[in-house]
C-alpha cells in the first residue's frame, strides 16, 4: 500500500474535484440552484483542452479536430467553452426552479454524454481523446507529479479566493437575500433572475479549468470519465462537508476522494473483492449521504456554536 | 416496411416505459416528489428475478412475482425509514435524498451481481412475422403486461375504496386530508403499488434486454422524460406520454444514429419544460 | 366611483398615475371591477388604504409593486410608465413597499438586513473583485444604525433576526425600505402586532417621512391610527374604490360604514 503515491494522487485529484464541490456550492448553497449535469461543464473543459492541445488526427484516429497549441491556450479555451456552454444552457433553464432546474441540468449534461460517444469526429466516441498534452514534466528536481499537485492546489486555492472575495462583498449579501426570499430582495432593488444567472456562468469558469488540468493529469478525455455519477459525487462531497461552508465543501472533496482513492489502491486478493469494496465504499458513502441530509448535524454544530458566543 | 418495423419496436419500448413510469408518476402525485431511486427498484425486480430464475432455478413464472413482491416491499421500508421522516422539508431535498438511495441500492446491486451480463433461464425468443414485421413473444408480452396492469390499475383506482383515496390525494392534497383520508394507509399503498409497479417493468427489463448492473439507472432518464411529458394527470396521460415517447424513440432511428435515442428522450423533457411544464395534463405542477 | 380623482392635499401634482388595473385569481376578480381601478396618488401625498378584508389592498399593492403583474391598464410613476416593470426596477425607480406579513433575510443580522436593503455599488459583479466598494460601506452602515435608532431596533442590531417579534420584524421591514430613501412608500398594515407605545413612534415617524416629502400609502386595519395622521383616504371594497376623501369626511360616510359591518355578512 504505497501511502505516498496515494497521498500525492489525493492531493491532485481532491484539489481537482475540490474547485467543483466549491462551484456547486456556490451555486447550491449561495444561489439556491440545484445543479444535477454539472459533470458536463467538467466535461466541457476536459475536452476542449484535449482539442485544443492534441496534434492533427492521423492513421486511426476518428477525430476531426486538432490544433496543437500550447497548453495555456487549451487552458483559456477550455475556461471559455465552459463559460459559453454554461450560457448556453443556463439561457433557457435559470427560469426554472427546484426539482425542475435539477432535471433539466441533469438532461442536458445526459444530451451532453450522448454526444460525446457518438460524435467521433468531436470526441473520438468511446475510446476518447489520448493524445491530450500533458505540459509539465519534471522540475529541476521536483518529479512531475508533485508539480500537478501543486497546479491543482493552486487552482483550488485561486478559486478559493476569488469566491470568498465575492461572497464577502455586498454581492455576496445580495444572493444571500435573494436566497432567504427572493420577493424581499426584488423589493429592495435586487434583480434576482440577473444574479443567479451571473452565479451559474462565473462558477462553470474554474469547473472548465479544472476539467482542464484533469485531462492534463490523466492524459485522457474519455466519456466513462464524465458519467453522472461524478455529478453524484460532487454532490455527495457538498452534502457531506456541510453544505454551506466553503471549507466544508473543500473538506468534503478531499474526504470523499481520499476514501475512494484507498479503496482503489487497496491491495485486494482478487478482483471480485476489490469491486465488492468498490460497491460497499459506494453504499457507505450513499448512507452517510441519506444521514447527513436528515440529521443536518452541521446546522447543529452551528447553531450550538452561535449560542454559545 | 422498415418504418413499420421502428413503429413496432416503438410500441413495446413505449409499454415497456409505460410500466416503467406509472409508479414514478404515482409517488409524484400522491407523495409530491420525483423519487430517482424508482430506476434502481427496477433493478432490483430485474435483478431478483435473476437470482430467483438463473441461480436459484425457479420458474420464471414464480420467479417473476416473487420478484415483483419483494421489491414492493423493499420500496415500502426505504419510504417509511428515509423518506417520510424528512417529508416536511419539501420535494427538492427529497429528490436530492433520492439520488442517495438511488447510489446505494445501485452499490447493493454491484456488491452482489458484479460486472457482465446476466441472463434469465427462460427459452430463447420465439419471433413471429405477422405482416411481416418481426416482432418476439417476448416484446407481445410486455405489451400485453403494460395493457392489463393498465386495465387493473384503472379500476383499482375508480372503483375500489382506497384507489379513490389515493386519487382524491394526487388531485388535492390538503382537500383530501380535511376530509378525513387516511394519509397514512394511502401512503403505504402507494409505495407498495408504485414499487410493485417498478419490480414488473424490473422483469420485463430482465425478459427482454440485455441486462447489466448499470441498466436500471440508464432508465431513470427515459423515465423522467415520460413522466414529465405526462404531467400531473390522470393514467391516461402517462400511457399516451409512454407510447409518444417510445414511438418517438424508436422511430428516430430511421433517420438519426441509434445511439442517440435517449437523446430523444431528453430534448422532449427540455422542450416540455420550457415551453410547457404542465405536460399533457395541463394542470400547473405544485 | 372610478373617476380620476386627483388625491392629495395641494396639488394636483400626481405622482403615480393608476388607470383601469385589474386582476383576477381562480376566476375570482380580486382588483378591478368591470372598468378596472383608476386612481391618483398626488406628489407629497399622505393617502390611508382601507377597507374590509378581502377588499383587495394587498393585491393592489402587489400590482404597484410589480410583485404580480396587472391583468390590464397601466400605472405610470413619476412620468414614466411601469406597467411592465419588474420588481426590483420599480424599487429602483423609487417605489418601496412593505409586506403584510413581515420578510427578513434570516442568514443576515439586523444591521445587515437594513444594510442589503440599499444598493451599494459592490453589489455590481465587476466592483464586487475590488475594494472601491469598502468606502460606501461605512456610510451604509452609519446610515443604516441611524435608521434602526428611528425605529427603535437601535440596540439589537447585531442579533439575528429570528430573535426579534412580529412587531419588531414589521418595524425592520420599514427599516429596510427607508434606506432606500424611496419617492414613494406603501406600508401593508405596518401596526399590526406592534406594541401601542412602538405604535406612536410609528405614527411620528410618518409624519416626520411626510413632512420631508415622501409620498405615503398605508393600508391599515387600525382606523384609529391611521385617520390621525392620514390626509386623504381612500376606501376599497370588493376590488373597488367606494370613496374617497378626508378622513372626517369618511369616518362618516354611511356607505364606508356599511361596507364595514356589511364585513360580517360577507360570504
Amino acid at each position: 500500500m504505497n501511502w505516498p503515491q496515494l497521498l500525492i494522487t489525493v492531493a491532485t485529484i481532491g484539489s481537482i474535484f475540490g474547485v467543483v464541490t466549491l462551484a456547486l456550492n456556490l451555486q447550491y448553497a449561495r444561489g439556491g440552484m440545484i445543479n444535477f449535469g454539472i459533470v458536463a461543464y467538467f466535461a466541457v473543459g476536459a475536452y476542449t483542452y484535449a482539442i485544443f492541445t492534441q496534434p492533427s488526427p492521423k492513421g486511426l484516429d476518428q477525430y476531426a479536430f486538432g490544433l496543437d497549441w500550447p497548453w495555456w491556450a487549451g487552458v483559456l479555451a477550455a475556461g471559455t467553452a465552459a463559460l459559453a456552454f454554461a450560457a448556453l444552457t443556463g439561457w433557457p433553464t435559470l427560469r426554472l426552479r427546484g426539482e425542475y432546474l435539477a432535471l433539466t441540468t441533469f438532461a442536458f449534461a445526459e444530451v451532453f454524454h450522448s454526444f460525446l460517444l457518438n460524435e467521433r469526429r468531436i470526441g473520438n466516441g468511446t475510446v476518447g481523446l489520448s493524445n491530450v498534452e500533458r505540459p509539465f514534466g519534471d522540475w529541476g528536481p521536483i518529479e512531475e507529479k508533485y508539480v500537478f499537485a501543486a497546479v491543482a492546489a493552486l487552482l483550488l486555492l485561486a478559486t478559493l479566493l476569488a469566491f470568498r472575495q465575492l461572497l464577502a462583498s455586498p454581492y455576496g449579501r445580495a444572493l444571500d437575500a435573494i436566497r432567504d426570499d427572493e420577493v424581499a430582495a426584488e423589493s429592495s432593488g435586487k434583480p434576482a433572475a440577473n444574479m443567479r444567472r451571473q452565479v451559474f456562468l462565473i462558477s462553470a469558469v474554474p469547473v472548465g479549468l479544472a476539467g482542464a488540468v484533469y485531462a492534463m493529469f490523466t492524459t485522457l478525455a474519455q466519456p466513462s470519465l464524465f458519467t453522472a455519477e461524478v455529478t453524484f459525487i460532487v454532490w455527495i462531497a457538498l452534502v457531506l462537508g456541510g453544505e454551506r461552508s466553503v471549507y466544508g465543501a473543500m473538506l468534503g472533496a478531499f474526504g470523499l476522494v481520499f476514501f475512494e482513492e484507498v479503496v482503489r489502491a487497496w491491495p485486494f486478493e482478487t478482483v471480485r473483492s476489490a469491486q465488492i469494496a468498490a460497491s460497499v465504499e459506494h453504499i457507505f458513502t450513499g448512507l452517510l449521504f441519506i444521514a447527513v441530509l436528515r440529521f443536518q448535524p452541521f446546522d447543529r454544530i452551528q447553531r450550538r456554536m452561535k449560542a454559545r458566543t | 416496411m422498415l418504418f413499420l418495423q421502428y413503429l413496432t419496436a416503438g410500441i413495446v419500448t413505449g409499454c415497456f416505459l409505460i410500466l416503467a413510469t406509472i409508479g414514478f408518476s404515482l409517488t409524484r402525485q400522491v407523495e409530491g416528489f420525483l423519487n430517482i431511486a424508482h430506476a434502481e427498484l427496477l433493478g432490483i425486480g430485474a435483478f431478483t428475478t435473476w437470482w430467483l430464475n438463473a441461480s436459484q432455478g425457479w420458474h420464471i413464472l414464480i420467479a417473476g412475482p416473487a420478484a415483483v413482491i419483494f421489491t414492493a416491499l423493499v420500496g415500502l421500508v426505504i419510504a417509511r425509514t428515509i423518506y417520510d421522516p424528512i417529508r416536511r422539508r419539501g420535494p427538492a431535498v427529497l429528490l436530492i435524498t433520492s439520488t442517495g438511495v438511488a447510489f446505494v441500492i445501485g452499490g447493493v446491486i454491484d456488491a452482489m451481481v458484479g460486472t457482465g451480463i446476466r441472463t434469465l433461464d427462460i427459452g430463447l425468443a420465439t419471433t413471429y412475422k405477422p405482416f411481416g414485421i418481426r416482432v418476439t413473444d417476448y416484446q407481445i408480452i410486455v405489451v400485453a403486461l403494460a395493457a392489463a396492469v393498465s386495465v387493473s390499475l384503472a379500476l383499482f383506482l375508480n372503483r375500489t375504496r382506497i384507489g379513490l383515496a389515493i386519487r382524491a390525494r394526487a388531485v388535492n392534497p390538503e382537500l383530501a386530508a380535511s376530509r378525513g383520508i387516511d394519509v397514512r394507509t394511502t401512503s403505504r399503498v402507494t409505495w407498495l403499488l408504485s414499487s410493485g409497479l417498478a419490480g414488473v417493468a424490473g422483469v420485463m427489463l430482465a425478459v427482454i434486454a440485455t441486462l447489466t448492473t448499470d441498466l436500471p439507472f440508464h432508465q431513470i432518464l427515459q423515465i423522467l422524460a415520460v413522466a414529465i411529458l405526462a404531467g400531473l394527470g390522470s393514467l391516461y396521460t402517462v400511457i399516451a406520454s409512454g407510447l409518444i415517447i417510445g414511438i418517438a424513440m424508436d422511430v428516430s432511428v430511421y433517420w438519426i444514429p441509434a445511439g442517440y435515442r435517449p437523446l430523444v428522450a431528453f430534448s422532449i423533457v427540455i422542450i416540455v419544460l420550457l415551453f410547457r411544464s404542465e405536460g399533457l395534463a395541463g394542470t400547473k405542477a405544485a | 366611483m372610478t373617476e380620476a380623482q386627483p388625491a392629495g392635499v395641494h396639488t394636483v401634482d400626481a405622482l403615480l398615475e393608476v388607470d383601469g388595473i385589474s386582476k383576477r385569481f381562480a376566476g375570482i376578480q380580486a382588483l378591478g371591477g368591470d372598468r378596472g381601478l383608476t386612481v391618483d396618488i398626488g406628489r407629497g401625498a399622505f393617502v390611508g388604504l382601507i377597507g374590509p378584508n378581502g377588499a383587495g389592498k394587498s393585491t393592489m399593492f402587489n400590482l404597484l409593486s410589480g410583485v404580480l403583474p396587472a391583468d390590464s391598464g397601466t400605472v405610470i410613476f413619476d412620468g414614466k410608465d411601469i406597467t411592465t416593470a419588474t420588481s426590483h426596477e420599480r424599487a429602483e425607480h423609487g417605489i418601496g413597499r412593505t409586506f403584510q406579513t413581515p420578510r427578513t433575510f434570516e442568514s443576515l443580522t439586523v444591521l445587515e438586513n437594513v444594510v442589503v436593503g440599499a444598493t451599494s455599488p459592490g453589489e455590481q459583479l465587476r466592483s464586487a473583485f475590488g475594494r472601491s466598494w469598502r468606502r460606501h460601506e461605512a456610510g451604509l452602515v452609519d446610515h443604516a444604525r441611524d435608521i434602526l435608532g428611528q425605529v427603535g431596533l437601535a440596540d439589537r442590531e447585531a442579533e439575528p433576526v429570528t430573535d426579534l417579534s412580529g412587531g419588531e420584524l414589521r418595524m425592520l421591514g420599514v427599516a429596510r425600505q427607508l434606506i432606500r430613501r424611496p419617492t414613494l412608500l406603501l406600508l401593508d398594515e405596518p401596526t399590526a402586532g406592534v406594541h401601542p407605545l412602538l405604535q406612536d413612534r410609528l405614527a411620528e415617524l410618518l409624519v416626520e417621512l411626510h413632512s420631508g416629502g415622501m409620498t405615503l400609502v398605508v393600508v391599515e386595519h387600525n382606523l384609529h391610527f391611521l385617520l390621525a395622521i392620514a390626509e386623504h383616504i381612500l376606501v376599497l371594497t370588493q376590488g373597488r374604490l367606494l370613496a374617497q376623501g378626508p378622513p372626517a369626511d369618511i369616518r362618516g360616510d354611511p356607505a364606508v360604514i356599511s361596507a364595514y359591518l356589511g364585513e360580517d355578512h360577507a360570504a
